[in-house]
């Protein structure tokens, strides 16, 4: 009942009150009139109304109701088609969809709201009291030797690494570092794949040479760039940038080329370039909003395949420079010592963290990826 | 058929001369010492001399296409470091077989075990199975292989009892390296395996099996199931890529004699024309991988004919 | 003859059975539903998709369900064969088949008893209704397996039959190749072929010729009609498009918002239509536009079903509406005994009103021949 007043309120509003008026009248007439079917209205029509009645299934009124109507319930009044198409559908708005479905996704908010706590906290971390320096070598004031390997305590939360210095503050450094390649990648990546994309699929004289380029590439494995980009360059967060963006923008570029295609030859792209639309604005209007949900994808992904493969390098021995923390370094700080229990925990804490993150990065692009598909909004 | 194969294996030839000449030319850009086993002992002029006689004083065009002309006598060069002078296809000829044996081990459980699990995800959707499947897939995807590698290594071998190494005359210490092999690929697998049976089980098709009196049983089998491994074919090859950088972390976690763990090795030493023969190697298997999953698809799939096949899907 | 004057006789021999086998009841009915609802779940709504239908299909008639897309034809007939989509049940009412209530069937084991064997159905699009890794022969050969018991040599002999029952050319040769090497109207035959070896007692045609081109559809359609015959089929066919059923249907059921609004005899419906949708219907036809006057198309968008209905569904784009429209769903009124309508202008309180023009001059139109035209002429 509620749904039903609220849509009349509508009508209401948009001014449509004396047709609104008398079809209530009416409504009001004719239910009484249902209510009072045994008394005889002596308007209501005469014997033989139920003659015409083909009565093979249940129907609302009884006959005696229906002989029961007044006559002025049969005047005409025309229905206005109009008025028929503004109740027909409810309102949709593209945003607002994606945005209920994404908080519908209890695990995909619990995933977000993690994100946004790491990492603000990894930008406020060294505003607060009492944090140290990462690289900063904690000594024994009494002793004058290093703290090496001390297990946490409350001067040290994750304790120190073995060559004393604290592993908390290390930890957080290393997420920040971590996420600025994730984040510099993700951006880098998209900027790039979404306009080689948008142009490889928009533009059909391009579409030859972009597709026989990519086959080439494609058949290139990313691992390799990698390593090959690494060893060439010279260790440092900017070499990890640059090789992970070389590689990553294909694969984006082609989602976005596909995606083009398809909505390039659709009915309401064809109507704009009719209507002399330039090729720009098309772009912008008609297309960007449709490929958000596979971009944001992307470039949330990116962000854990970012960290995965600076670990990778740090492995190989092509990673940053040990004197920048990162979660790569402390993972493979910690996996030299990780045969000895009492040390285990400079493993541990470094996982944990990195582990959190990816996966709250994956199930917030993945959960986002989905709100934003306009298939799924129902 | 035949244009679409030679087509097929004419971009792979390409892609694969692209990427020789660009590893060749990018390593000439590394420092000299990459060639030298002992490189700090050396005068100028014994370097000189020792560039020369490796032939990396020539105009660059020239030494590419000596490289080519030895790649066609079937020989990679020597390596500089790692075994000084050493013919470097020897070297591999020794490490692949361990890699080989590791990696067809790990498939070979991988798509069996990554097929069934997104058949049982796909089956009842949100079902136990799904949820199960879902978050080992996403534990798989998201987490950094390194992480669960490490700590497989580490609770696996004390739980075992076994070393913590790979001894080629224990065969439980094979155990835990193809477990780890196998882990991603199987959520891979599955993955794959349960969009494309969702993606069946909802055509047209499927409804005019049903009504035609089909037993689900036998709709599910015959028509769900092997349409959707029809697209998978085309991965399996493809999940060589995938195992490319598990094999490098796993080899040299276990220390097991193959190519991955020779990879870390020789980027550590430095050695710059091994470097560029296991780059080069491992490019062309995935190449060839690729190649081998298209050529299996076409054959496969009746759709696929006479170059008819959607460029760049 | 044409193909159409064929069409025309053999349709008139059918309507010229015993007058007592054609009055809804007292016929030998093979489905009878009754006050069937249907509800679905979407965005979190409930949408009342079927809203009590009731309807008796006569053994051997040619029943066309006729309605704008998203009347419920579809859904409606989907219950038919339990393949409602999974956001969907039935929410009241009963499908009587040969003793079984459809309605109330809940497995895929209960729904084996019926599919093929008893019911089968030709699917909306050819182009995504066969398997593309199967020949087109096997996928005969399997409906021949599960229904007919026939293997080996005997079902392949079969299937060549059928195939050529269908129309297809070179049957030998047709049979092992896949489906992406026959055309739209080809693949359609398949399906029929398919259907055809269940061997079913009903069949469903899905707007069989929506995704064909012009000149396909006359054929497909005089092929349905043909094995129709052949085989002794009852038949219930679905379409948007009244022009198609003229010819090939005994009765017309017209459906608006989930609901029948009209329901009779072929040319009761035609040539004494009494619901104002069915007046809008063929008025829109486009046998019936005069030169260089604009087509009539009807106002507005069906009524949300996401919402309660009040009155009659049809009454906002009704130029006819009474005020009791909008406050009560209309009763069945009686035309004939095989005639009804949803309207509330069959009461004897309610104003004289004509149908319009167009509609009256149906008739007249018909017997010239405007819906018996074939830009092909037939090939019979």
């Amino acid at each position: 009942m509620s749904r039903f007043s609220l849509g009349e309120r509508r009508v209401e509003r948009a001014g449509d009150d004396a047709a609104l008026a008398f079809r209530n009248a009416v409504h009001e007439a004719a239910k009484t009139a249902s209510a009072n079917a045994d008394s005889v209205d002596d308007r209501a029509c005469p014997e033989g109304v139920s003659s015409y009645l083909y009565s093979d299934a249940p129907d609302d009124l009884t006959t005696e109701q229906i002989a029961a109507l007044p006559i002025s319930a049969f005047e005409s009044a025309p229905g206005d088609a109009r008025e028929a198409e503004r109740t027909g559908y409810s309102h949709y708005s593209y945003w607002g969809s994606t945005f209920r479905m994404f908080l519908a996704n209890r695990g995909a908010v619990v995933a977000l709201s993690i994100v946004i706590i790491i990492v603000l906290f990894t930008f406020i971390q060294p505003y607060l009291p009492r944090q140290a320096d990462p690289n900063l070598i904690h000594n024994n004031p009494e002793t004058g030797l290093q703290i090496i390997n001390r297990a946490p305590d409350a001067e040290f939360w994750f304790g120190t690494n073995s060559i004393g210095q604290d592993l908390w503050a290390r930890i957080w450094s290393g997420t920040r570092t971590s996420l600025y390649i994730g984040l510099t990648v993700a951006v880098i990546q998209a900027a790039i794949g979404i306009l080689m994309g948008v142009l490889w699929g928009y533009v059909r004289r391009l579409d030859f040479l972009f597709t026989e380029i990519y086959n080439i590439l494609n058949n290139i494995p990313t691992t390799i760039v990698l390593i090959l980009a690494s060893y060439i360059l010279r260790p440092s967060v900017r070499t990890i940038i640059l090789a992970m963006s070389f590689t990553s923008w294909i694969v984006l570029a082609r989602f976005i080329r596909n995606l083009t295609m398809i909505i390039r030859d659709q009915d309401f792209n064809v109507a704009s370039r009719c209507l002399g639309t330039g090729l720009w604005r098309i772009i912008m209007r008609n297309l960007l909003p449709q490929m958000v949900s596979v971009i944001m994808l992307r470039v949330a992904l990116s962000i854990p395949y970012a960290i995965d493969m600076e670990v990778f390098l740090t492995y190989i021995g092509l990673g940053v420079p040990i004197e920048t923390p990162s979660l790569g370094n402390l993972i493979n700080a910690g996996r030299i010592l990780m045969m000895s229990p009492s040390l285990r925990y400079q493993l541990i804490f470094p996982a944990i963290v990195l582990s959190l993150l990816t996966i709250c990065f994956y199930l917030t692009g993945n959960a986002f990826a989905d709100a934003a598909d306009p298939k799924n909004h129902r | 058929m035949l244009l679409y194969i030679a087509k097929r294996l004419g971009r792979a030839l390409i892609s694969l001369c692209l990427i020789i000449v660009v590893v060749f030319v990018l390593l000439r850009q590394m420092p000299v010492e990459g060639y030298f086993a002992s490189f700090d002992k050396m005068t100028p002029i014994q370097v000189e001399n020792g560039l020369r006689k490796l032939g990396l004083l020539d105009p660059l065009p020239v030494q590419l296409l000596n490289f080519f002309k030895q790649l066609a006598q079937g020989s990679l060069g020597v390596s500089a470091r790692y075994r000084q002078n050493y013919p470097i296809a020897r070297i591999i000829a020794q490490k692949a077989p361990f890699s080989l044996r590791f990696g067809l081990i790990a498939v070979g459980i991988s798509i069996p075990l990554g097929l069934g699990l997104g058949v049982l995800m796909a089956r009842r959707k949100g079902g136990a199975w799904d949820r199960i499947g879902t978050v080992y897939i996403v534990f798989m995807q998201a987490v950094p292989s390194a992480i669960y590698y490490l700590f497989l290594q580490l609770y696996g071998t004390q739980a075992l009892n076994i070393s913590l190494l790979y001894n080629p005359d224990k065969w439980q210490t094979m155990i835990l390296p193809v477990i780890s092999l196998s882990m991603p690929s199987v959520a891979y697998f599955a993955m794959w395996m349960r969009r494309y049976t969702v993606d069946e089980a909802n055509k047209e098709y499927i409804k005019l099996a049903r009504v035609k009196g089909v037993p689900t049983m036998a709709v599910w089998f015959r028509h769900v199931f092997r349409n959707a491994v029809v697209p998978i074919v085309q991965l399996i090859p493809n999940s060589l890529l995938l195992t490319l950088a598990g094999s490098i972390y796993v080899e040299s976690l276990y220390s097991i004699p193959g190519m991955g763990g020779l990879m870390v090795d020789v980027i550590k030493r430095q050695d710059n024309t091994m470097v560029q023969a296991l780059v080069i190697i491992f490019a062309m298997l995935t190449i060839v991988g690729l190649l081998l999953g298209d050529l299996a698809m076409a054959l496969v799939d009746p759709r696929i004919s006479l170059a008819r096949k959607a460029e760049a899907r | 003859m044409t193909f159409n004057e064929e069409l025309v006789a053999e349709s008139a021999a059918l309507r010229n059975e015993p007058a007592a086998s054609r009055t809804g009841e007292s016929r030998d009915t093979v489905l009878s539903i009754r006050d069937l609802h249907v509800r679905f779940r979407l965005r979190g709504q409930s949408l009342h998709a079927i809203r009590g239908v009731s309807l008796d299909v006569a053994r051997h008639e040619t029943l066309a369900i006729v309605g704008e897309s998203g009347a419920g034809k579809s859904v409606l007939m989907k219950n038919l064969c339990g393949l409602l989509d999974p956001n969907g049940w039935i929410d009241g009412g009963s499908i009587m088949y040969e003793g079984m209530d459809l309605a109330s069937f809940r497995s895929e084991r209960d729904w084996a008893r019926v599919r093929g064997k008893h019911i089968a159905m030709v699917t909306q699009d050819p182009m995504t209704s066969l398997n593309p890794l199967k020949t087109v022969g096997w996928q005969i050969e399997e409906a021949l397996r599960y229904n007919q018991q026939l293997r080996g040599a005997a079902a392949r002999r079969r299937m060549l039959e059928l195939l050529a029952d269908v129309g297809i050319p070179d049957t030998q040769r047709r049979a092992s190749q896949y489906p992406h090497e026959f055309s739209g109207g080809m693949r359609q035959r398949v399906v029929i072929a398919i259907a055809l070896a269940c061997n079913p007692k009903l069949l469903i045609c899905d707007e069989p010729t929506t995704a064909l081109d012009v000149t396909i559809q006359a054929q497909i359609l005089r092929l349905i009609h043909d094995i129709k015959v052949k085989y002794g089929l009852t038949l219930i066919y679905i379409t948007h498009d009244l022009g198609v059923v003229a010819n090939v249907a005994d009765r017309i059921a017209v459906m608006y918002a989930g609901d029948i609004v009209e329901l009779g005899a072929c040319e009761e419906v035609f040539f004494d239509p009494r619901h104002p949708y069915t007046w809008a219907l063929l008025s829109s036809l486009p046998q019936l536009g005069v030169k260089k006057q604009e087509l009539y198309a009807i106002q507005g968008t069906p009524p949300n079903l996401f919402q309660p209905i009040r009155g009659d569904a049809f009454a906002p784009r009704n130029p006819w509406a009474l005020a009791v429209d909008f406050a009560h769903r209309p009763p069945y009124g009686r035309v004939s005994p095989t005639h009804k309508a949803r309207t509330w202008l069959l009461d004897p309180r309610a104003p004289a009103v004509e149908p319009p023009p167009a509609v009256r001059s149906i008739r007249t139109l018909f017997e010239r021949g405007a819906f018996t035209e074939n830009p092909q002429g037939g090939n019979g």
